[in-house]
């Protein structure tokens, strides 16, 4: 049997229950469950995570095209800062009498 | 000394002080041997897995050391007993008297380890000593994740064929003989049974292990001769291996006796 090739795999973790699950780095490992195991070595063990998802890097498909991301014209227009809502929506609830929920960005 | 140990009677408290004792020493000496693969291990993963696996077995024989203390009660603090105790004072099965070895060694002797050790702590779990149970509790979800690792390895030994194989068999071969130290019974361990400390016998821990990892040994087609351990030897005469160990490991103690890092 050939030897297993080591290859690189990337870690998400979350730190609390409702946090987004955010990249926080990789390891290398022969195969998902090793690579479980050194994430939980490397992005848990000391308690800071409460969920880990591990992701072969190779199964990634990766976008930097800048003529796909960063066009050169002007694409200002495609940006909802034109629309001002704020006032509309104080309008509306002025009118049916309810008030800015509390703790929401409204 | 805890409440809890003052109500016993002398005979279970002794025979509580020793199963506290080799618990400690066996996960304080694995953990020692272990750690030698820091800086060295087959890449740098596992070199952070199996010094984290070595470092969870010391934190488990400190505690353990502590609640011997209170049950020994003689005024010896965890680090004494730890430290101060001639090679032959050491309690650890013979199992953990070998070398480190090669990388199948280490974790053909961990796994062998890990398994008898999560018997012993499975049947702990209900022990009416609360003190113990509670930190039984704690260690187990620790253990589980030491196990799953060490049998992730030795399957991908096993399984690999070649070396890696030839490597695990030859490992294997030469721990066969100490393989059950870790269960053999105990000095009076009756009384532990009697008094609802542990749930078992050495005995009877001894086939629960061989029924646990014999379904694995199965799979993986490696050989199920161990040895019924003698509870005579099964934690006396510690080997070179060890000596030159516990030269290593209280070196920086007896330097500057009583200083504190």
């Amino acid at each position: 049997m050939a030897e297993p090739e080591v290859q690189e795999w990337e870690v998400f973790r979350q730190e609390k229950e409702g946090d987004a699950m955010r990249h926080g780095g990789s390891v290398m490992a022969p195969d998902a469950e090793l690579a479980v195991h050194y994430a939980r070595e490397l992005y848990g063990r000391r308690q800071e995570s409460i969920r880990l998802w591990v992701v072969r890097r190779a199964d990634i498909h990766d976008l930097n095209d800048p003529d796909l991301l960063q066009p050169p014209l002007d694409r200002s227009f495609k940006k909802p800062g034109g629309y001002v809502m704020r006032d509309k929506l104080a309008a509306a609830r002025e009118q049916s009498g309810t008030h800015k929920p509390r703790g929401n960005a409204g | 000394m805890t409440n809890a140990a003052a109500e016993l009677v002398p005979a279970t408290r002794n025979a509580l002080s020793l199963l506290l004792l080799a618990m400690a020493d066996d996960e304080f000496v694995i953990g020692f041997s272990d750690s030698e693969w820091t800086g060295i291990a087959p890449m740098l993963e596992e070199d952070v897995a199996m010094s984290s696996l070595a470092q969870d077995e010391l934190g488990h024989a400190q505690a353990l050391y502590r609640l011997l203390a209170e049950v020994v009660d003689d005024g010896r603090d965890a680090d004494a007993i730890a430290y101060d105790r001639p090679v032959e004072g050491y309690y650890h099965a013979r199992l953990l008297d070998h070398p480190r070895g090669d990388w199948a060694a280490s974790i053909c002797r961990r796994y062998l380890y890990d398994t008898a050790d999560a018997v012993r702590l499975e049947a702990l779990a209900d022990s009416s000593f609360a003190p113990l149970r509670e930190l039984v509790a704690k260690i187990r979800r620790e253990e589980r994740y030491h196990e799953m690792h060490m049998t992730a390895w030795l399957d991908r030994l096993a399984s690999a064929g070649g070396e890696p194989r030839e490597r695990l068999l030859a490992a294997l071969d030469r721990l066969a003989p100490d393989a059950a130290t870790v269960l053999a019974p105990l000095p009076n361990e009756l009384s532990l049974v009697m008094a609802g400390i542990i749930d078992a016998t050495g005995d009877e821990l001894d086939a629960r292990w061989r029924a646990k990892i014999g379904r694995v040994f199965e799979r993986l087609n490696l050989s199920m001769v161990l040895p019924v351990a003698d509870p005579l030897t099964a934690r006396t005469n510690h080997s070179d291996a060890f000596r030159w160990l516990h030269g290593e490991f209280t070196a920086v103690r007896s330097a500057q006796p009583g200083a504190t890092w």
